[in-house]
């Protein structure tokens, strides 16, 4: 660590040690066991884009309802909500406004508009390969033909690269950013050159993982990123808390279903490989709810070969398209239904 | 205005380390005595003997060792008034009470083991009520790390007489899934050379003090330098016992809970760390002075992939000077609120 790094966190390691004998001076229990109060702090900090989202709804509810349309009496907070909520059709329990539970972005039926879409490796970085046929080629052709089919069905479409262009990891996630994107869906192909009999579908989103082949992977597809280990670890930190791991868990299963089911229609003996959860610097450093695809397995001679063809690869986009789609709508279905009691635990 | 001063305290349960920020630095042995009688007074001309003075008159002395596994032995009320007599004692010697220092201008950081309750920090803070102005309890391992600035992708193994204290140190303030204690530490070893020792030499006289003495001098792991001859009286004739095996044997018996725990330990570090915390743990405390434990470690971790085991040059001191630093960069507001 640099020299001011290190004063940094002594300053907040001494801040934290006064922090627990204060509570301990003041019988407090230990803050394990009380209200996140890094929760509490990021609910308020987000109170006002909240309080002015909601009373947007609610405005809109009563304008629809025959409100004046001119002059709108303000509504408390957890009424509008609660009104806003009704607009599309189901009930939601009053609770899941009023108390201070944990919330995803689905609580409010906001829809996916803009997709970033990374067509992994490039350049001087090849990804896996097999003879004549790169990963970088195949993930720009999916990525290509997978752009279309949302455009053509409404969607914005952001891309990391479209062309044969090296783009550092770290770029990829600053140009997802600042796109202010809904989802990020990054395209990759496995190779498992210990096991070329093997071929299945799997899809990532952030997490971290004990199992050391999927650290390999990770650190695999991470080679390029450009990130220092203190970033990573900023990162990372960062992320856990937030809601956005279990939309990008939504999306993976989402992602996963339909590229399975369509995909062993062409190949039956595709396996299906799951949703799995591996610390991908695309998908921690992005802002957005993100997976990582692995549509196919270029070290199986049979897969290989159909990820040369076209068709094979415009299967794929198909399906992705669909998983998009699917994850999408379930957004909006999702924010009437009832919320998660409690806190979950992190980790 | 009066001059502060801050202090670091290593409240051991075989030995006490106190570094000030004048420059003074003591350690003393962790025992407290009071003559049992008058004439025990009458002889020893004081009415409270302290450290290495306390166990060389033990005969005449009611002697308390008032920390028992790094705590203070709670319900003993002879126990608190030893422990407040031995951080008197250790505060004397650093220019309290002389050198226009009084209590009321001490700020002191105690370290404690890593499994403490908050119970046991609390009553500790009880006991202290009056002997300093200000206190700040941490986890003994966590003021090793900060004293070394070593606050990233370490391991301390602190090895004391009373517990052995791990602490992952992750670039925050350890909790309580970044430490362990073991209570296998100095002191069992002690019990197992003194029972391995009444064994082997029946008819000798032995006692834990004559143990401990031996075992800061010799003790060892894996191959003996040279044989380890101690003397001891035999039916009260001084006699020469060789006691290589039995030190070796008693010292060994830490390595594999110590290992295991390391291991546990290691493996809970985001996967992507583990390699660079392996190859940076760092040993100390009194225990860290056993001739090739650090060796012996690294042999273990080579189940592993491998790593380092680095061993401090001041084990004494190290933890007591990370309390200061910790002490001396604490802001003043902070150390307002604590007060003791």
């Amino acid at each position: 660590m640099r020299a001011g790094n290190i004063e940094r966190v002594k300053r907040r390691m001494l801040q934290e040690a006064v922090a627990e004998n204060l509570d301990v001076i003041r019988g407090l229990p230990p803050r394990a066991l009380r209200p996140s109060s890094r929760f509490v702090r990021i609910w308020l900090k987000r109170a006002p884009f909240l309080v002015a989202l909601l009373t947007l709804l609610g405005s809109s509810y009563l304008i629809a309802n025959g409100g004046s349309g001119t002059v709108v009496n303000p509504l408390p907070v957890q009424r509008a909500a609660v009104i806003g909520s009704r607009q599309a059709g189901l009930p939601v329990p009053r609770e899941a406004v009023m108390s201070p539970e944990r919330m995803t972005a689905s609580a409010f039926p906001l829809t996916v508009k803009r997709v970033v879409l990374d067509a992994g490796h490039g350049g001087n970085d090849p990804g896996a390969t097999a003879p004549n046929i790169f990963e970088k080629e195949i993930t720009l052709d999916i990525g290509r033909r997978l752009r279309a089919l949302l455009e053509s069905d409404g969607f914005d479409v952001v891309v990391t690269r479209d062309a044969d262009r090296t783009i550092a990891l770290k770029d990829r996630a600053h140009l997802a950013n600042a796109s202010k994107s809904d989802i990020f869906v990054s395209i990759h192909v496995n190779a498992l050159v210990k096991h070329t009999a093997s071929r299945g579908i799997e899809t990532y989103y952030l997490g971290t993982t004990s199992d050391p082949k999927l650290t390999a992977l990770a650190a695999a597809e991470n080679r390029v990123s450009g990130y220092s280990v203190s970033d990573m670890r900023r990162l990372l930190e960062g992320v856990y808390a937030d809601a956005r791991r279990d939309e990008s868990h939504e999306l993976a299963m989402a992602v996963q279903r339909n590229l399975f089911t369509k995909l062993r229609v062409e190949d039956p003996g595709l396996e299906n490989w799951g949703v799995k959860r591996a610390p991908f610097i695309v998908l921690v450093a992005t802002d957005m709810p993100a997976v990582l695809a692995e549509v196919g397995c270029i070290s199986n001679d049979k897969e290989s070969a159909m990820l040369r063809r076209p068709e094979y690869r415009q299967k794929i986009a198909d399906a992705l398209f669909e998983g998009i789609r699917s994850y999408a709508s379930a957004n909006v279905t999702r924010a009437d239904a009832p919320q998660k009691k409690g806190i979950e635990k992190n980790g | 205005m009066a001059e502060i001063l801050n202090v670091g305290i290593d409240l051991g349960t075989s030995r006490s380390a106190i570094s000030a920020s004048n420059g003074e630095r003591f350690v003393v042995d962790s025992f407290v005595g009071w003559p049992v009688d008058m004439v025990a007074r009458k002889v020893l001309k004081r009415d409270v003997l302290i450290g290495h003075e306390a166990v060389a008159n033990r005969t005449m002395l009611d002697l308390h060792r008032p920390l028992e596994r790094g705590l203070l032995k709670e319900g003993s009320e002879k126990d608190v008034e030893a422990v407040r007599e031995l951080l008197k004692h250790l505060l004397r010697l650093v220019g309290v009470g002389s050198n226009g220092t009084a209590a009321s201008n001490v700020r002191a950081v105690v370290g404690v083991p890593a499994a403490s309750l908050r119970t046991n920090k609390q009553y500790l803070r009880n006991a202290m009520k009056g002997i300093v102005d200000s206190l700040l309890i941490v986890t003994e391992p966590f003021a090793v790390a900060y004293g070394l600035d070593a606050l990233l992708h370490t391991l301390i193994i602190d090895i004391g007489a009373g517990t052995t204290d791990f602490c992952v140190m992750k670039g925050r303030y350890p909790t309580e899934e970044d430490q362990r204690t073991l209570t296998v530490a100095g002191d069992s070893i002690d019990t197992q050379l003194l029972k391995l020792i009444e064994e082997r030499y029946s008819q000798a006289n032995v006692t834990v003090f004559m143990v401990r003495d031996w075992k800061e001098k010799y003790s060892y792991v894996g191959d003996a330098a040279e044989p380890v001859l101690v003397t001891a009286p035999v039916k009260g004739v001084p006699t020469e016992l060789d006691i290589t095996g039995e030190m070796k044997t008693a010292c060994e018996t830490i390595i594999p809970p110590i290992v295991e725990t390391m291991l546990d330990l290691l493996a809970r570090v985001e996967p992507e760390f583990q390699e660079r915390v392996r190859n940076n743990i760092i040993l100390s405390g009194g225990g860290g002075l056993i001739r090739g434990l650090a060796p012996a470690l690294e042999a273990a971790l080579q189940a592993v992939g491998g790593g380092s085991v680095r061993y401090m040059d001041d084990p004494v001191f190290i933890g007591s000077d990370g309390g200061l630093a910790l002490a001396q960069d604490a802001p003043e507001g902070d150390w307002e609120k604590l007060s003791a």
